[in-house]
Formats: C-alpha cells, structure tokens, sequence
C-alpha cells in the first residue's frame, strides 16, 4: 500500500497529466503549487519528463532496413489477390423478379435471375470457388438505374464494362462475346452463333454456353432462337422471360402447337455476309444456299445495325406491314 | 470502389499501422501478416465507410481488433502447451541487472511496454508512440475515452517504476 500523503495521492493523475502536456490549466496550476511545496512530488514529475523523452525517442526509432518496403510489397501482392477475387454484389427488385447484379475491378460479372429467393443463398456465386463477396453499399445504384430504363424501353444498349470470368470455358467466352455483338430489335438461330464462332456444327454446345451465360439481359442470349423460330429456352425454364425481351424490342412472336417462337414472316432477314437486309419474300434467296438468317423486328432496327435495304427486294419501298 | 483512393490510404498509412503493429506485437512476422489484414480489410469495408470517417482512426481500429485477437489465440495456444506468457502478466518483471545495464534505456522502455497488459500497450503506443486522442483510442478498445486515458497513464507508472527500479531515473538535484 502506498504510504504517500493523501494530498499526493488526490494529485497523482494532475501531476501525470501536467508532466505529459495534458493537463487543463487549472489542473495545471494546482500541481504547479503542490510541487513548489513536495520535493517527492517534483521528484517523479521530473522522472515523468524524462519517461516522456525517453518515450519520444521511441517514436523517432528507425526500422529495420527494407522491413517496411518488404511488408508494403507483401501487402500489395495480397490486395492484387483479393481485387481479383472481389466481387461487390445487391440484390435488386425489377419487373423481371429479383435480380443480383455483381462486380468486380474489371466490370459487371453477374447478372443473375433468382428463382429461389432473395437473399445471396438463392444464388449461384456462393458455389464460385475462390470468388469473395461484399455487399454493395451504393456503387451498383446507377447500374440498377440503367438495368430498369432498359426494361421500360427507354434504353437500348446496356453499356457497362464486362467481366466474362464466371463464364465456364474459353469457348463459353467466345460465344458470349459473339452474342453480346447481336444488334437490339434482331434474332438469330444458336447454328448462326455457331457459325460466327467457327463451330459450325456446334449448335448445341453453344445452346449450352448460354444457358450458363452469366450476363443475361447484358448480353443478349434471348435473342438466340431455334432454327425453326422457336424460343426454345432461356436460363433454364424462363422461357416467357425470353418473350418479354424480345416483345420489349419489337420482336413478333407467336404461340403455335404450345410453342412459343417468333412470327418470321413479319421480320426483314439478313443473310450472313451481306450488308443488305431485305423482305422474307426477297427473290435472290432463291439463288443463295440456306444458311442461318438474322431476323429484324423492323427497318429502323436494320438500319440502326448499319445495314441498307436490299436494291432487289426495296424494303423501303414495300415496308412489312404488320 | 475508386483504387486510386484505396492506394492513397495506403501510402498515407501503411507505414505507421505497420510501426504500430510491430510495437504492439513484438515479431515482424506477425506485425507483417497483420499488417496485410489490416488493409486487406480495409479494403473490403472502405466502399461503405462514410465520406467524413476519420481513416486514419478506423485502420488503428481495425489494427488494434486484429492484435486483440492475436494476443487471444497467443493465449490459447500457450495455455494449450500449458505456459504462461511472462509479457501477459499484470506486473512489470525487470529484467535481470546485468541485461540492464548493456542496454539502452530506450530499449529498456521498449521491453517494459512489452510487459505491459495488452489494453494498457495499445493505448499507451496509439497514444504515445502515434499521437490518437483517446476518442479513437476508446473506440479501439472498446472502452470510454476515460478508461483509454487511464490505461496510458497506468502504462506511464509502470514505464517510470520500471525505469526507477534500475536507477535509470535522474535524481532532484540538492539545492
């Protein structure tokens, strides 16, 4: 126990608190007086400056060579690891169910329909391996903004950087990035992706890289159809989403047999290779082999695509009247 | 999230969470792999901090959690080996005479800080060594600004009666 003097004691932290420039002034003051009077009092308020100089020395103390420049490189190698891993996601309401939309350093990476649910357990990024989740706090607002003008009509392309990784294969890839160049208002059979692919005769494996596509909407795979017109599928069973899509961007489509499928006699065609678009009546196709068309939902489509009206047919003059 | 922003965070506090880190801690290892958490965190928070956060307190804050921790699974794992860490016990141990005398009293500070308690090393290195109100150093904590205060000035007692028990102190000079 201390065998200080009580007034000693009352003062100890004033006294601290003075000898470390932290006291107020009336604190200050009232040491001031007690150590004109306490020699053992001025005794540890001395010892106390000299701990405060001792301790700056401290701060001032140099770190071993190249420790700091070593740990920073060490840090930035791990946050390059992470940044690449790093996926910012939300879960948005819109006209089409909930939506999650995520992104990394490079771009929008998911753009995923979730059926079963609305919280990240519906959705397909917590079987990603190696892949790190953060909430969205607000980055994703103007993305969702742009998400929703779009299903309402008033935009027509979806412009955002693009992050294909989650896709499954390179040749996932390469027919994502073919579909993402499809033009708004067209359709084109999985066989013509195939095609532009180099694949030929792949039509069902590029079937099966957009059903996995991680980007729908963004990259349109509901603007791949059957050969025979028919939607076929979409993200699984959402085949009526498909038909919103297409119907969002003019596409005609019809239900026949139970199926749905677009009503091809109402689209302008594009034959592959030509820059031409012309009427599904068009007399030159009698002399071109068959090949798998792009269909227009109209002229203005077309021709927003860069394309002209065909010299033979004259869409122009003999618009499709629908 | 802007990855320019985040790489001026880091150059701008890096360096002292890392000298924190390593006064804290003790190895270099530990103090490195921290150190890399603490901003690898950083970074996965920093899009929902707010825009009038105080960073510099925030990385302390983090950096002072992650020590926390540390020191916890220390004690765990020396518990498990059944040892009790010396640098954890409440009282300040002088080393031995002949190890005083060959050092310097700066590195005779630095091993006392080494023995204090855990919450009385943080505060009083925020404080000391980096200069944190005790606001931010309370928050750190967990604690009031009060206790943060009464933590630093308990480690500056222990730091002066194990200064004064090697005779390191000046004497009041006769008048």
């Amino acid at each position: 126990m201390s065998n200080k003097p009580a007034v000693c004691v009352q003062i100890e932290d004033d006294l601290l608190a003075t000898a470390m420039g932290e006291a107020v002034p009336s604190a200050a003051r009232r040491v001031e007086r007690h150590l004109a009077t306490c020699g053992s009092c001025r005794r540890e308020f001395q010892e106390y400056h000299t701990v405060d100089s001792v301790v700056t020395t401290l701060r001032e103390e140099p770190l071993p060579s190249g420790s700091l420049a070593q740990a920073r490189e060490h840090l930035e190698a791990r946050l390059a690891d992470l940044r690449s891993r790093l996926l910012v996601y939300r879960i948005f309401p819109s006209p089409l169910g909930h939506i999650l939309i995520a992104r990394s350093e490079l771009g929008i990476s998911l753009v995923e329909y979730l059926e079963r649910g609305t919280s990240l357990r519906a959705s397909r990024l917590r079987h990603e391996p190696g892949v790190e989740l953060v909430e969205d706090r607000g980055e994703l607002e103007a993305v969702y903004q742009d998400l929703l003008e779009y299903l309402d009509g008033r935009r027509k392309r979806l412009e955002w950087p693009l992050d294909l990784r989650l896709a499954r294969s390179d040749f996932h890839r390469t027919v994502l990035q073919a579909t993402a160049a499809l033009p708004y208002g067209a359709v084109i059979p999985y066989a013509g992706i195939a095609q532009e692919v180099g694949k030929a005769s792949a039509s069902r494996a590029v079937a099966q890289a957009l059903r996995w596509n991680p980007l729908p909407i963004v990259i349109p795979c509901h603007r791949v159809i059957g050969t025979s017109g028919a939607l076929t599928g979409y993200a699984g069973r959402k085949v009526g989403l498909k038909q919103r899509l297409l119907s969002l961007e003019g596409v005609p489509t019809t239900k026949r047999a139970g199926v749905l499928g677009i009503t091809p006699q109402a689209m302008y065609i594009l034959y592959p290779g030509e820059r031409e678009y012309c009427l599904p009546t068009c007399p030159s196709f009698d002399t071109h082999p068959p090949a798998p068309l792009t269909r227009f939902a109209s002229r203005e489509h077309a021709e927003a695509a860069g394309l002209s009206p065909c010299t033979t047919c004259r869409p122009d003059l003999h618009p499709i009247s629908h | 999230m802007s990855q320019r922003t985040f790489e001026a965070v880091m150059s701008a506090h890096h360096g002292e969470i890392y000298r924190y880190l390593r006064r804290v801690i003790g190895g270099s290892g530990d103090a490195d792999d921290l150190s890399q958490e603490t901003f690898l965190r950083a970074y996965r928070a920093y899009g929902s901090l707010p825009i009038d956060a105080n960073v510099r307190a925030w990385l302390f804050s983090i950096a002072t959690n992650l020590a926390k921790n540390h020191f916890r699974s220390e004690i765990r794992r020396s518990r498990a080996y059944g040892e009790v860490r010396a640098s954890m016990r409440e009282t300040v141990d002088p080393a031995p005479l002949a190890e005083v005398v060959s050092r310097e009293t700066g590195a005779l500070v630095d091993g006392i800080v080494r023995r204090l308690p855990l919450k009385q090393r943080l505060a009083f290195t925020q404080r000391k060594i980096h200069g944190l109100d005790y606001e931010a150093i309370g928050r750190s904590l967990g604690c009031s600004a009060e206790s943060a205060r009464a933590h630093v000035f308990q480690a500056l007692r222990k730091i002066r009666q194990g200064l004064d028990g090697h005779g390191l102190l000046p004497k009041e000079p006769q008048r």
